[in-house]
């Protein structure tokens, strides 16, 4: 293993006895961090749900909610977070809205092409059986777009664990924190197992997705 | 006055148009990263993607190496690029292409999977030899979906570039670090704007080299699904 | 029948998340019932801020409070205002770069300790926060160049500089070209004008990093850092005093500035020496120890100041 530059001592990449004396601090960090990223998914979900189908409704508003959200999705999270300081402090809320608007384009985008694919014909024989507009899409579209949205959840959830370690910057950060303190510290345990516990936690949670559409979905298996 | 205000006389002050600091010498710096760390990508991801495509195998690998891929938080590879390597271009170049293998492996490999086997059938049925199948048949109609994951890669690199600004680099993050460090939210805004720009061109002029390169009857075909690349937020 | 389930499973989920959410995201109540009030305690993006941070929270813990910590939370420019808005209670500062920082760089700083806080205090008093009696520990920005450097060029003081610095290349943290005792600072004292100045980082690694491979010549450091000498670094002499009291002293909010709050940190302040910083440094760098852990030991040797 390579040894860092400026070590006269050896620093090995994972120091257990730091890691078995600092448990707490590190499920600290975990639970810091699967906070922000659940929050940032449900609240993006929750809003892109109701944008999605007026999108789907009026071609006019899809065009302007896909540009002005995927001109927001270009914007570097550091970037947001930092200009928002002056607004919502080194808040949870300067984390989540940045956060909250990536996860509405990525969302927002499945929702409609989980929605555009419903074949006609089912629309039609929905009509023919006499669905009103609001429960046709309830329990008819929704349920055919859920694939689509599902896909989209895995991806959004992916990508936010990720970004959250960048709102260490304004002193959250959740795992991002110890990769902070290795990198200022130049210790490396807190950032390897910083960077293995985000990815454990990003396919934990992939597979936790894809086994919820599984079960929501049966007559589609998750890609 | 307020940012937007700030922000745009940041932008015309000519004294920010010069030297080590300036817009142009910030621009090149992001772009020859991005550029850089792309191209190795490409070079080492086209190739892997392609053959296991072709042949059908390792599909999941292809998969799986994709999903490990978007799970590696970008803050972290590039801090630790920085305690292995040092100060420099090369581990932020480094830590750049292993974000950016992912993508294109898996578009790749998809997009061989997803040639028609007719086609393959008829170009054997022709006389086509291996090579010559793969490279005169099956690329061709691979190309969207390998140039969209090619442009996914693209975008995504040129904004996690910013990020090496974090541990001492260069390129546009610059200014958004600095700004958040001297509270110069002009300057932050400044950064992120030309960031955004900058992504924004890319996707446009990768764009264009799709359609470019993808050959006349294909693309009269219209598949809408790799006209638009799928995108993958990692900063 | 499952096209129905299918919907109630997004909604459901959503309410499921808001119950995660809810359970998780709360603040847990304090453990003891006797917790005298939460103190939210912020230090600086460096290690030597993160043992301050540390002492003074360990400290007060000790006290029967609640500790919050937000460490390496980023530059004076970020702390300080994080601290007028109510988001942190308590940071470890340095006089006189305190001073200059709320006085928006009048040169009001000297080298006396009392004074300088004196006047830093009357600036604090409009945004109801107060710094406490400095301490005798002080850390402030030191130049350094390499033994070589300073061979090559016969280098003891920064006045030395001045002929040469337009040869060499400068690199520090990102506030340097705005922070008094930084560029402008050089500038205006001394007359440095040099080749280049590279944005790195606040006395951390990427700048002994570029000590390392030979990018500058000269670099921000700070004086109480202890692995200078293991890094062949040479800090120049401030022969004109352009850095003034950078004692440590505590900045608090009023609202959280009891008597008794003051009286625990006082007796930190008190007890602290530079010595002990170098000492502390040297355990955070050189042997790659926590800053909590450091200061848990520091304390405990000295029987958390009864």
């Amino acid at each position: 293993m390579p040894k860092g530059l400026f070590l006269d001592v050896v620093d090995p990449w994972i120091n257990w006895d730091w890691l078995s004396t600092h448990i707490p601090y590190v499920l600290a960090a975990v639970q810091e961090h699967v906070t922000l990223t659940i929050v940032a998914v449900a609240l993006g979900l929750a809003i892109s749900l109701p944008l999605g189908i007026l999108a789907h409704r009026w071609g006019r508003l899809r065009l302007l909610i896909l540009t002005v959200f995927g001109v927001f999705y270009t914007i570097p999270s550091i970037a947001l977070f930092a200009l928002l300081i002056p607004y919502t402090g080194l808040s949870g809320t300067t984390a989540e809205i940045p956060l909250i608007g990536y996860n509405v384009l990525v969302l927002v985008r499945n929702v409609l092409v989980g929605l555009d694919s419903v074949s006609p014909d089912v629309l039609d024989a929905a009509d023919g059986m006499g669905y009103r507009p609001f429960a046709r899409m309830i329990r008819i579209e929704l349920p055919l777009a859920l694939p689509a949205i599902f896909a989209g959840l895995r991806v959004a959830t992916v990508s936010t664990i990720g970004i959250v370690t960048i709102t260490a910057v304004i002193g959250l950060g959740g795992l991002g924190q110890l990769i902070l303190r290795g990198l200022i510290e130049s210790f490396h345990s807190p950032l390897v197992v910083a960077t293995v516990l985000c990815i454990l936690l990003a396919f934990f949670a992939d597979l936790l997705i894809a086994g919820a559409q599984r079960f929501a979905v049966p007559w589609a298996r998750p890609s | 006055m307020n940012l937007f205000q700030a922000t745009w006389q940041w932008l015309t002050d000519p004294a920010h148009w010069q030297g080590i600091d300036g817009i142009p010498t910030r621009l090149v710096e992001q772009i020859h990263l991005s550029i850089e760390s792309v191209a190795i990508g490409a070079v080492i991801a086209l190739p892997i993607g392609i053959v296991l495509g072709h042949y059908g195998r390792f599909g999941n690998l292809a998969i799986n190496i994709s999903n490990v891929g978007r799970a590696v938080p970008s803050f972290a590879i590039l801090v630790i690029a920085f305690q292995v390597f040092g100060l420099g271009d090369v581990p932020i170049i480094l830590a750049l292409t292993a974000l950016a293998v992912p993508p294109m492996v898996t578009n790749s490999y998809v997009a061989l999977r997803e040639v028609d086997p007719d086609v393959k059938d008829a170009a054997r049925g022709m006389g086509y030899r291996e090579l010559a199948q793969l490279l005169r048949v099956e690329l061709p109609l691979a190309v969207p979906l390998i140039m969209a994951g090619v442009r996914t890669s693209a975008v995504q690199v040129v904004a996690t570039a910013t990020l090496a600004a974090l541990i001492a680099g260069g390129g546009l993050g610059r200014y958004i670090v600095d700004g958040l460090a001297r509270s110069d939210n002009p300057r932050t805004l400044a950064g992120a704007l030309l960031v955004a720009a900058l992504a924004l061109a890319t996707e446009l002029l990768l764009a264009g080299l799709q359609r470019a390169l993808v050959p006349r009857g294909i693309r009269l075909l219209k598949t809408p699904a790799a006209n638009r690349a799928s995108t993958f937020k990692t900063a | 029948m499952t096209r129905f389930r299918g919907s109630v499973w997004l909604f459901g989920a959503l309410g499921a998340a808001a119950i995660v959410i809810a359970a998780c995201g709360g603040t847990p109540a304090p453990s003891t019932s006797t917790s005298k009030g939460t103190v939210t305690v912020a230090g600086f993006n460096f290690p030597e801020s993160s043992v301050l941070a540390q002492l003074y929270g360990q400290e007060l813990a000790h006290n029967g409070y609640t500790i919050n910590y937000k460490v390496n939370l980023g530059t004076r420019k970020v702390v300080a205002p994080a601290l007028q808005s109510g988001q942190i209670d308590l940071y470890p500062g340095y006089a006189a770069s305190e001073l200059e920082y709320f006085n928006n760089g009048a040169g009001e700083a000297t080298p006396d300790a009392a004074a300088t806080t004196a006047k830093l205090n009357t600036y604090l008093a409009k945004i109801n926060a107060i710094a406490l009696t400095p301490s005798a520990a002080f850390d402030g920005n030191a130049y350094a160049v390499t033994k070589a450097t300073a061979t090559k060029y016969n280098l003891k003081t920064l006045s030395d500089l001045t002929p040469i610095a337009s040869q060499l290349v400068f690199g520090a943290g990102p506030e340097c070209p705005t922070y008094k005792f930084c560029l402008p600072g050089l500038k205006s004292v001394y007359g440095l004008t040099f080749k280049q100045t590279l944005t790195l980082d606040t006395d951390g690694p990427a700048t002994r990093a570029a000590f390392k491979n030979g990018s500058i010549q000269v670099g921000l450091v700070f004086s109480s850092d202890s692995d200078l000498n293991s890094l062949g670094l040479v800090v120049l002499q401030d022969d004109k005093h352009m850095i003034a009291a950078d004692n440590v002293v505590p900045v608090v909010r009023q609202a959280v500035a009891t008597a008794e709050v003051k009286t625990v940190l006082d007796k930190v302040d008190a007890g602290l020496t530079t010595a002990d910083l170098v000492t502390m440094n040297g355990q955070v760098e050189l042997l790659h120890q926590d800053p909590d852990a450091v200061a848990k030991a520091y304390l405990q040797q000295h029987n958390y100041f009864p």
